[in-house]
């Protein structure tokens, strides 16, 4: 699904990026984590086409992603506020993200209707616009408009973060069971080990920009990372 | 003195704030704006006093004023109720701290009386008193008319800032200051009711009696009473920004655009940014304002045919050229998700596009009336309109790619150049200034027939190129896409 190669970010002559060759077959759950400044959120902008690599590029389904909009079709994606459109209403924006992935009135409503949960009923009945409501549901709405396009593959840049305890289990579950459900490619990163190790197959570390660990999740993942991240 | 720390750390926020320095060439350019303007007002200060002698000869022309004065001041009051900002001061920073309650109150009260742009009419005025009322009657009270208008402008500002506070700005305030006004300038035209004769009555006593300044000053005693009280009323800074925020929301349904697929519903995605944002819907009242910008020119026939065509330029595209100068801009904050969600970029360039045509042909019809100037008008204008729509709408969409500065729509109205960079400038010079020189020169060389037809068809080849000039501008976003996400994720 995903094939990186030679890609290298640098910023005023500092590298902050560089994965000689990675690739992430369809179907995947791929966990990235690392402390701040490791480059995860630079390489998932780097994915989804919003900077430019120094060198080298990812590829898509064979297809490069930079300066391509055929990706966009089939990707789902939210790293922070910036991927909502925070003057609308949670209603009018998935409305919005549904259209544009050619989704019925009908299917927005089911799909609106099956993340109730999730929602835990806080979302969908006001008439408040996105921008006024608390970082967590930002969070919850901004995850669900990357879900309702049906995407092959899914980016989450620390989904885990600002949710409330019942969300986070609600979301870890709802991701498990997609990717039992579906052939989806999800890339998932996260500060808390506990919770990539329960949703993700396989994890990479990265360290200042490098891929330091790459490692298919076991029993004994979570002791290994635990032991490398000990200070 | 606590209220000089507060005054210190505001100041330190401006200059330290990260866009001070980036922008300096913008400053520049408002810097000169500025000094147009001091300049301006001297001339109209010194100038004044001979006005006013010819416009009456049984008043004197402090009398004159004082008549006005009245209007000047609902007037004044109008134009901040409108466009003032409120003071955004960071009440909740401070709440925790240690300091008195009134004591921050008194502080986001005072401190607009210290902006500069207040003091601006005094540039009129105190030229004016110095000639003309100081010949008249004598320096004191020269000295005693000056500062009345100081109190003046303390009453506006303070009382604007209350009204506004108190009933938000409105479509509503705006029609019922619109009725207000229409009513007093019916009862002053039909004779009914003189407002001048009382106001020039009112404020000559307050200016010539020892004691009448005692009156403005109590006036802004009152209206600073008003706002403390406010405050006492509204403890917590939640309840005074609830009605700032705008918690209503029209939800006009546009779905009509829903059959025109994905440009549809950005282009209904970019009128709900428009009206649901202070920033832009100033924008859409200035542009309502300046299509009477015609009636000041078209009734002189001094002016050139270039002068001309800009002013036709300029009505038949105020819309398009408010809009278009910002027209990645405005999605600076949610522009990572434009970028990742499925819209080619082809539709978000010919959405923009789109939108701009529907702005120009808006703006075309509304100014139809200007069509009763004559037909040499009516040309012009078709001409304009042509010219916008081929060639500006084209030049918009590539110069916009330039501005990477994030456009924070939540800080609202008029006189906010946030966002601004010499950039946005040098985009509307050319739009604005080419066709004014190219009809100029030509009705000056041959005819201004052959100078209309020139750029109407200029502007026809543009409308009929649109399929690869479109193309043309869809390459230069992508090469400048890295860029604007970059430059629109950076914060102020």
């Amino acid at each position: 699904m995903i094939e990186v190669s030679n890609l290298q970010k640098a910023y005023n002559g500092i590298t902050v990026l560089n994965i000689p060759q990675l690739t992430i077959p369809k179907g995947e759950s791929f966990g990235l984590v690392g402390n701040n400044g490791a480059g995860k959120t630079t390489f998932f902008r780097l994915i989804l086409d919003l900077i430019e690599a120094t060198s080298g590029g990812v590829q898509v389904n064979g297809q490069k992603v930079a300066r391509n909009d055929d990706w966009k079709a089939f990707t789902g994606s939210f790293l922070d506020e910036g991927f909502l459109i925070d003057f609308l209403t949670p209603r009018e924006y998935f409305n919005f993200v549904g259209k544009l992935y050619l989704k019925s009135e009908g299917d927005i409503t089911l799909f609106m209707e099956s993340m109730q949960d999730f929602f835990n009923g806080e979302i969908l009945g006001t008439k408040k616009m996105i921008r006024d409501f608390s970082k967590g549901n930002q969070k919850k709405i901004g995850i669900a408009a990357a879900l309702l396009g049906e995407p092959k593959l899914l980016i989450l840049d620390e989904p885990f973060t600002a949710l409330d305890p019942s969300s986070q289990i609600r979301l870890k579950r709802f991701l498990n069971d997609l990717q039992a459900a579906s052939q989806i490619t999800m890339l998932i990163s996260s500060h808390d080990l506990n919770h990539i190790t329960e949703v993700c197959k396989r994890i990479v570390v990265l360290e200042k920009g490098d891929m330091v660990k790459d490692l298919q999740t076991n029993t004994d993942t979570l002791k290994e990372l635990e032991a490398y991240f000990a200070v | 003195m606590l209220i000089l720390d507060l005054i210190k750390q505001e100041w330190k926020k401006s200059i330290r704030s990260r866009g001070f320095y980036k922008n300096i060439v913008a400053n520049l350019f408002l810097g000169i704006f500025a000094v147009y303007i001091i300049v301006v007002f001297l001339f109209l200060g010194f100038s004044l006093n001979s006005i006013l002698e010819k416009v009456s000869t049984s008043l004197t022309p402090m009398e004159i004023v004082n008549g006005a004065m009245f209007y000047l001041i609902l007037g004044a009051l109008t134009i901040r109720f409108l466009l003032q900002q409120l003071n955004t001061f960071n009440l909740p920073l401070y709440q925790t701290l240690p300091i008195k309650r009134s004591t921050l109150v008194n502080f986001i009260l005072i401190k607009p009386i210290f902006a500069p742009i207040n003091y601006f009419t005094l540039l009129v005025i105190m030229p004016f008193a110095i000639k003309s009322v100081a010949g008249y009657y004598s320096g004191i009270i020269a000295f005693r008319f000056v500062l009345s208008f100081v109190f003046i402008i303390w009453f506006d500002s303070l009382t604007a800032a209350f009204l506004k506070r108190k009933f938000g700005s409105s479509v509503f305030a705006f029609l019922a200051i619109f009725i207000v006004f229409a009513s007093i300038a019916a009862l002053e035209y039909f004779k009914l009711f003189s407002f001048f004769v009382v106001s020039q009555k009112c404020f000559g006593w307050i200016i010539l009696n020892r004691f009448g300044l005692f009156i403005p000053l109590v006036a802004v005693m009152l209206a600073f009473g008003w706002n403390k009280r406010f405050f006492y009323k509204n403890f917590y800074p939640e309840q005074f920004n609830q009605k700032l925020k705008g918690a209503k929301i029209s939800t006009a349904d546009f779905s009509f655009l829903n059959r025109f697929g994905i440009v549809g519903e950005l282009i209904s995605l970019q009128i709900k940014l428009m009206l649901r944002h202070k920033r832009t819907r100033t924008i859409l009242l200035t542009s309502v304002i300046f299509l009477f910008y015609g009636l000041l020119f078209y009734t002189h026939h001094s002016n050139g045919d270039g002068m001309l065509f800009f002013i036709a330029v300029f009505m038949t595209g105020i819309l398009m050229l408010m809009y278009g100068q910002w027209a990645i801009s405005w999605d600076s904050n949610h522009f990572d998700s434009l970028m990742t969600k499925n819209i080619p970029v082809r539709s978000y360039v010919t959405a923009n596009y789109y939108l701009m045509m529907a702005f120009n042909i808006l703006c075309f019809v509304l100014t139809t009336p200007y069509f009763l100037f004559g037909s040499k008008i009516i040309y012009m204008h078709i001409a304009a309109f042509f010219f916008n729509s081929g060639v500006n709408v084209f030049l918009l969409l590539f110069f916009s790619t330039f501005n990477t500065k994030r456009v924070d729509l939540s800080r609202s109205s008029a006189m906010n150049y946030q966002g601004t960079t010499y950039k946005s400038f040098l985009i509307v010079l050319p739009i604005m200034f080419l066709p004014m020189l190219l009809v100029g020169i030509l009705s000056w060389v041959a005819s201004l027939s052959v100078a209309l037809w020139t750029v109407s068809i200029l502007g026809l080849t543009g409308i009929l190129l649109r399929k690869p000039l479109i193309t043309v501008c869809i390459n230069q976003f992508n090469s400048r896409k890295y860029k604007l996400a970059e430059g629109f994720r950076e914060q102020e």
